[in-house]
């Protein structure tokens, strides 16, 4: 009896031929597009980021885990996920080392040292470029203008709007087809839908992370505008930065996201909010990163104020 | 004389005030950014604890145990004042590096902890002896902290440059950076002692 | 009641003992402890005004404005300032030598805590060697560090606005 009551980790799966590896791999899939737009946009240096990224990601995990004597399980496609989260959130012309430490660190400090897959408290790609932008912030902040091919540095438009110039030429077409500065996957807000679509209609992400999340920063941004309330440029706000990458691709990361439904609700809430007030009033630019880190830490608390109800049991308080 | 070793060994390593008691985190994590200054802050917070610990042990038995509280303290602050003073008189770089934190040994909690579990309880050379140990105990884990952040957050070791051309981790400088250094070598030192056990 | 008295007088014993040993400690170390800020503060002085052999504080309610500078035929030179404005993390101190003819001869930050190995750029040589021989209206055209905006421009604003009143006070002078 003892044998047969196994607990495992996160993710939990309940449909019948899925698993985690291929889940994984369909997540890597969905991500195809918006890194191919990224290299078209920035150029091969943008490859080389992401090819980078992804094989050290992958060494760093073999070798932890060799070391370790623990299974290796470098094919299951959870470090390819990490590795490539973190090269497109780097910019396209930073030098070689850096995704390289950073995918060590994502994979090293952020992931296996808690355990592994399962285990980790925090997103390990944001963990990784966290850790970098703290790092090495003179690299981490110098980006590329799209389409330049040569190194010409271009500012974020959100950037540009902490310094307090006026955005006069930059469109939201620009913005949604990835014609801006930034890093490598986030520019190009129409490929990062496309893998988001193909996600949410096999049910691997639900909409109610990216949905919440996206929703707070518009009305957020819309209500505390600029010139006095609901005067806010809310579609500027959620077409710039990483907020469709990160919303979509890292807030619903199954290990660090909580469980349940109403708990998804909460979580794109925080992370919503968090974002908006850092971007608004805070120091940095751009606050997707650290609203979602923020509120993984959270996460163990969010579950546990919203469990669901055995059935035939009364609420109990925690 | 054998007892009197092991109480000085047994701080260095077994009940090492930093990575097994975990006491006097709020120090340790401000100061080490350089060796020098967690040399500094191990010399300075050894001395006030080797005064205290030897005086109370001294005083245990005339200290009445209800107040036995606000009596270490005026015994610690006044170690700690004396240090400040020495350190302001012939270092002023150090006590302007180690700042705020000089005054705040009075609340380490190294100090009143070992006053407390150790020297109002035991004997005032067995006290001496211990108060050795955690105090290079706790110099040594500044040690170790400092110099990992220092060669990695600025690519140097006692102000000497020893990465050039390496672009330090800045990180390793800022105080995230040192409870990153604190957490992975806490572990490391569990594993081992799990190994040993 | 007799307890209490015990525990009150032991205490105030402790106290005392406390209180001398301090008393003691604190007149050996004091005279070295003012030495040393005095001579901090000349090496300062003369480091900013380099050519003044001699400084004598400008004083208003009891606090230091500046600092006059004369040579050795008791001429007047020029003024040592300090300035402070508030950087992206700390407020950032500076002193700042400033001729009688109205240029800077040289800065010199006095504390900051900005972000390490970028904003904490400013307190380096290269950038502080950017203010040397400049008029005090061309210092709005000192270079920013790349990538430490806010860190450059508060010293720089604060530098150039101090200036501007110390000139207004000293302009007189002889």
């Amino acid at each position: 009896m003892k044998d047969k009551l196994k607990v495992s980790a996160a993710p939990h799966l309940h449909k019948k031929g899925e698993s985690v590896s291929k889940i994984m791999w369909m997540v890597v899939l969905s991500l195809i597009p918006a890194g191919a737009a990224g290299v078209f946009i920035f150029g091969l240096n943008a490859l080389r980021v992401i090819i980078l990224g992804v094989v050290s990601a992958v060494v760093t995990e073999a070798l932890l885990q060799l070391f370790t004597k623990n299974k290796i399980t470098i094919l299951d496609g959870s470090a390819v996920i990490t590795g490539l989260l973190l090269a497109y959130n780097l910019p396209a012309d930073v030098p070689f080392w850096l995704p390289i430490i950073g995918s060590f660190f994502s994979i090293a400090i952020a992931k296996q040292v808690f355990g592994g897959l399962g285990q980790n408290i925090f997103n390990p790609a944001l963990a990784g470029r966290v850790f970098l932008m703290a790092s090495w912030p003179k690299y981490m902040t110098t980006f590329s203008a799209p389409f330049s091919y040569d190194a010409v540095t271009s500012a974020t438009p959100l950037a540009l709007l902490k310094e307090g110039k006026i955005l006069e030429h930059i469109s939201y077409w620009n913005l949604f087809l990835g014609k801006r500065g930034g890093c490598i996957g986030e520019v190009c807000i129409l490929a990062l839908l496309a893998g988001a679509a193909f996600l949410l209609l096999k049910g691997y992400i639900s909409w109610h992370i990216p949905g919440s999340y996206i929703l707070t920063v518009g009305l957020f941004t819309y209500i505390f505008g600029p010139r006095g309330f609901f005067s806010g440029d809310w579609l500027f706000h959620v077409l710039s930065g990483g907020l469709i990458l990160g919303a979509f691709f890292m807030a619903t990361d199954y290990v660090t996201s909580p469980l349940t439904r109403r708990g998804h609700i909460v979580f794109g809430l925080g992370c919503g909010l968090l974002t908006a007030v850092i971007r608004l009033w805070g120091g940095y630019p751009e606050g997707v990163s650290y609203a979602i880190l923020m509120m993984n830490a959270a996460t163990p608390l969010i579950d546990r104020y919203t469990k669901t109800r055995i059935y035939g049991t009364k609420f109990s308080n925690p | 004389m054998k007892k009197l070793i092991k109480e000085f060994l047994k701080g260095i390593i077994k009940e090492n005030p930093t990575f097994v008691l975990a006491l006097g985190l709020c120090p340790t994590l401000a100061v080490s950014v350089s060796v020098r200054n967690g040399i500094g802050m191990g010399i300075a917070a050894g001395f006030v604890l080797l005064g205290s610990n030897v005086i109370i042990a001294m005083i245990k038995n005339i200290v009445p145990e209800r107040i036995r509280i606000p009596c270490y303290i005026v015994v610690i602050a006044t170690f700690v004042t004396i240090a400040e003073l020495m350190l302001k008189a012939y270092s002023p770089v150090l006590n302007r590096a180690l700042g705020i934190y000089v005054p705040l040994i009075v609340v380490n909690c190294i100090i009143l902890g070992r006053a407390e579990a150790y020297a109002s309880k035991n004997s005032v050379i067995n006290s001496l002896f211990d108060a050795l140990g955690m105090g290079l105990g706790f110099t040594l884990a500044l040690i170790l902290i400092s110099g990992i952040r220092e060669i990695l957050g600025s690519g140097k070791l006692f102000g000497y440059t020893i990465m050039g051309g390496v672009e330090p981790a800045l990180l390793f400088i800022m105080p995230s950076g040192a409870l990153l250094v604190i957490g992975l070598l806490l572990g490391l030192f569990n594993l081992f002692k799990k190994d040993r056990a | 009641m007799k307890e209490m008295m015990r525990y009150g007088f032991t205490l105030a014993v402790i106290c005392v003992i406390a209180s001398g040993l301090l008393a003691a400690v604190n007149s050996l170390t004091q005279p070295r402890i003012i030495a040393r800020a005095q001579a901090e503060e000349d090496a300062a002085l003369s480091q900013l005004l380099p050519r003044a052999s001699s400084f004598t504080p400008v004083k208003s309610g009891g606090e230091v404005i500046y600092y006059k500078g004369y040579d050795k035929d008791n001429k007047f030179l020029g003024a040592v300032f300090k300035a402070s404005g508030k950087g992206y993390s700390s407020v950032i101190e500076t002193m700042a030598g400033l001729t009688k003819d109205g240029r800077i001869t040289a800065i010199k930050i006095v504390s900051q805590n900005e972000t390490p190995g970028l904003g904490s750029k400013v307190a380096e040589p290269n950038f502080m060697l950017r203010f040397s021989a400049k008029d005090v209206r061309e210092l709005s055209r000192v270079q920013a560090i790349t990538g430490a905006t806010i860190s450059s421009t508060a010293v720089i604003n604060s530098v150039a606005g101090k200036a501007r009143e110390i000139e207004e006070l000293i302009k007189n002078e002889r």
